[in-house]
């Protein structure tokens, strides 16, 4: 069947909130036509969030029904089914810290992993601009250990109750610890309201009041700026019969199955996230382009990067309320800063009010049954005192066999082979790892002492967090995939923008250098058009 | 009443809908149940399970919202899935058939006329029998009773009233008073 042609000056693939920063800055600075595609539905509107909260909170139900198409997965460590109009931000915790300058450099500084080719200092307008239009509340750490070129957009989320009570405590143990940075209206901002602190960020937040891409969606739908086009699966990249631009996108749509859908622009920027970009540069191989489009180094899918966590409780002699907000925590980027080292360690540190090991019980310690008035008396008991929840994430420093591929056994609707991921540690980071652990283990049973605490269920989760990579960014053709810029090498009219530009993963939450990242790529945009 | 419990992070929360739920796939419509649980057995069932310090008012108004959790109940409805867990899960079978011939059973037994003690001993044989070593989720209660339990304490009210306080998870407040010490329970004001 003939296909269907939308043609734009600028085609972006994916809606999630990479997307979203790009679109929303080249929409204000130039006037270039833009379509985006994504292969999702949309998501309801902010109108019917509350019911579909509140069906979460009694019953577990998904408050993002139909966020995922049944045959479009992948094998291994998947972070998300969601495939949406907005993506996985529109059910993140809203967590944006920035990564610290020691992320960039770590061969530089500390001789383990890779550099990248930008530095935190290039980077650092274009996290002030992300914090800007996601609306970012933060509190200005201390300036050796959170360097930034200007103040945030909001004043910090007030620590609620419990949270001061454990920053005295962290404070005894010497370590700064200050509110983690959010986007999380603190005040009305950009017409969406406070936060009104009911605890569930993740999986939804009713009020609007943190970001997510649909916010920007919307607005550039409202301003007649950008054309967006849900439930339509980009499946191929096409390069010009001659030269290396991409000339159109392949792509169909399960309402006209038989009707492919050709993209045509002058400028494409792919921002499927970690899995769904690579697997499109991989499912575009042709006679020209054996290998996939954007892959003469051979790395597309390459060097997947992420953060590990160890994670704890810590009893603490003191009364506390948890249920206020627990996704709100305390943070300090001491130990993501640590100065020269004779051993490469870094991590993050979060301190969380928590309610484990303390919920209603069954039984005694002696294992009788308990009814009535006997169950609350023994809650009540073990609620005389209070528990912290404790996490570091560690930067893994990727392996290039760290990969996604494509499983020619599992395929989707359109006959496309899925990917498989997999996750697997440089010889460094394999090296370092006993080490690492050992070390944030000891930084948790100090904290846990200066508060007279005693720490329990100290754990290391084996996935890895904030997945990113399989486009890597650098300066050398044959050993990364896309340009500082997220530009592919390869193909001049091509940005990757977002996670898989990683080259490592940090040891933060990475969504605010996702967004960082993006805007750097539509900045050289605007620059190229 | 909202049913996710706190102290819960996003993974184990995501740990807890894998265990919580069955994951076999009801093949009937995700209709909310038309069963009814017979009140009054409900409420004595309750006086025999849950604290006296919530009155007759309170036990009243837990087996109402129980009952209406019940109703409200889709099996086969999706169930969050998102960070960290890319199985798609459904609820399982409603309950309420199951539970409801149970109350009837109690009912038949003359359940809410014996007196405390005597209600007392067969809910805890109820549980025994169960084996429960721990609060079980709600909808995977094999009995009425296990359920009605596990509805209350896993509920904002039931956190509240063990503290003391208003510290009513889950609801929206003005962000400067979470700074605040909750205050406490009308009752203990």
């Amino acid at each position: 069947m003939k296909p269907r042609v939308i043609e734009s000056d600028i085609c972006i693939i994916g809606s999630g909130i990479s997307a979203a920063m790009a679109a929303e800055r080249l929409a204000a600075h130039g006037k270039q036509s833009i379509v985006v595609v994504e292969a999702g539905d949309e998501a309801p509107p902010l109108g019917q969030r509350y019911p579909l909260r509140q069906r979460y909170l009694d019953y577990g139900e998904s408050p993002w029904p139909r966020d995922h198409l049944e045959d479009q997965t992948a094998t291994g460590p998947l972070q998300s089914r969601s495939m949406q109009v907005g993506g996985l931000a529109m059910h993140w915790g809203g967590v944006t810290p920035r990564f610290s300058p020691e992320d960039f450099h770590v061969k530089s500084l500390y001789g383990v992993g890779d550099d990248w080719p930008i530095s935190y200092e290039e980077l650092d307008p274009f996290y002030q601009e992300a914090e800007e239009r996601l609306g970012v509340a933060g509190e200005q750490g201390p300036p050796a250990l959170d360097p930034r070129g200007k103040p945030f957009p909001m004043p910090a989320l007030p620590l609620t109750y419990n949270l001061d009570l454990l920053k005295g405590w962290s404070d005894k143990a010497g370590i700064p610890f200050w509110s983690q940075p959010s986007a999380k209206n603190s005040v009305a901002y950009h017409g969406r309201s406070a936060c009104c602190r009911s605890d569930t960020c993740f999986p939804i937040c009713p009020v609007g009041a943190k970001y997510s891409p649909d916010v920007t969606w919307n607005a550039l739908l409202a301003a007649g700026r950008i054309r967006l086009i849900a439930r339509t699966l980009a499946r191929r990249l096409v390069p010009a019969e001659s030269g290396d631009r991409i000339e159109y996108a392949i792509a169909n749509t399960p309402d006209r199955p038989n009707e492919p859908v050709h993209f045509r622009a002058k400028t494409f920027v792919l921002a499927g996230g970690y899995v769904w970009s690579a697997h499109l540069l991989l499912l575009s191989r042709s006679a020209r382009y054996p290998s996939g489009i954007a892959n003469r180094s051979e790395l597309v899918g390459a060097y997947l990067a992420g953060h590990r966590n160890v994670g704890a409780f810590v009893k603490l002699p003191m009364k506390l309320y948890p249920g206020m907000n627990e996704q709100h925590s305390l943070v300090t980027k001491r130990f993501m800063r640590p100065g020269p080292l004779d051993k490469y360690v870094r991590h993050d540190l979060r301190i969380w009010e928590s309610a484990n090991g303390r919920g209603a019980r069954l039984r005694d310690d002696a294992g009788t049954l308990m009814l009535g008035d006997e169950i609350l008396d023994d809650w009540r008991a073990r609620t005389a005192t209070g528990t912290a929840r404790i996490r570091a994430y560690y930067d893994v420093l990727p392996a290039r066999t760290s990969a996604l591929t494509l499983d020619p056994t599992r395929t989707n609707r359109w006959g496309d082979p899925l990917p498989t991921i997999t996750f697997r540690d440089s010889d460094d980071s394999i090296s370092l790892r006993a080490h690492t652990e050992s070390e944030i283990k000891r930084v948790f049973a100090d904290l846990a002492r200066a508060g007279d605490g005693q720490l329990v269920g100290v754990r290391v989760d084996n996935f890895q967090d904030h997945p990113s990579g399989g486009c890597r960014m650098g300066a050398d053709p044959e050993s990364s995939v896309v340009d500082r810029t997220g530009r592919a090498h390869d193909h001049e009219n091509l940005f990757i923008i977002g996670s898989p530009t990683h080259v490592t993963g940090g040891c933060a939450n990475a969504t605010l250098t996702f967004c960082a990242l993006a805007l750097m790529s539509a900045a050289e945009i605007q620059r190229a058009v | 009443m909202s049913r996710i419990n706190s102290g819960m992070s996003r993974r184990s929360f995501i740990g807890w809908i894998a265990t919580a739920v069955p994951a076999t796939r009801v093949l009937h419509a995700a209709l909310p149940s038309s069963v009814e649980l017979d009140h009054q057995t409900l409420v004595a069932l309750a006086t025999a399970l849950l604290p006296t310090e919530l009155g007759r008012a309170g036990l009243e108004r837990t087996a109402r919202e129980f009952a209406s959790w019940v109703r409200g109940y889709r099996p086969d409805a999706e169930l969050l899935h998102s960070y960290g867990d890319p199985v798609i899960r459904r609820a399982g079978e409603s309950p309420a058939a199951r539970w409801s011939l149970q109350l009837a059973e109690l009912r038949r037994d003359h359940f809410a006329q014996r007196p405390l003690a005597e209600r007392r001993a067969i809910a805890r044989e109820q549980l025994a029998n169960d084996k429960l070593d721990r609060m079980p989720s709600i909808a995977s209660a094999r009995h009425v009773a296990a359920g009605l339990l596990a509805f209350f304490y896993d509920s904002p009210a039931a956190t509240d009233l063990c503290y003391r306080a208003r510290i009513a998870r889950n609801a929206c407040r003005p962000l400067g008073t979470s700074a605040r010490k909750p205050l406490p329970l009308a009752d203990d004001a």
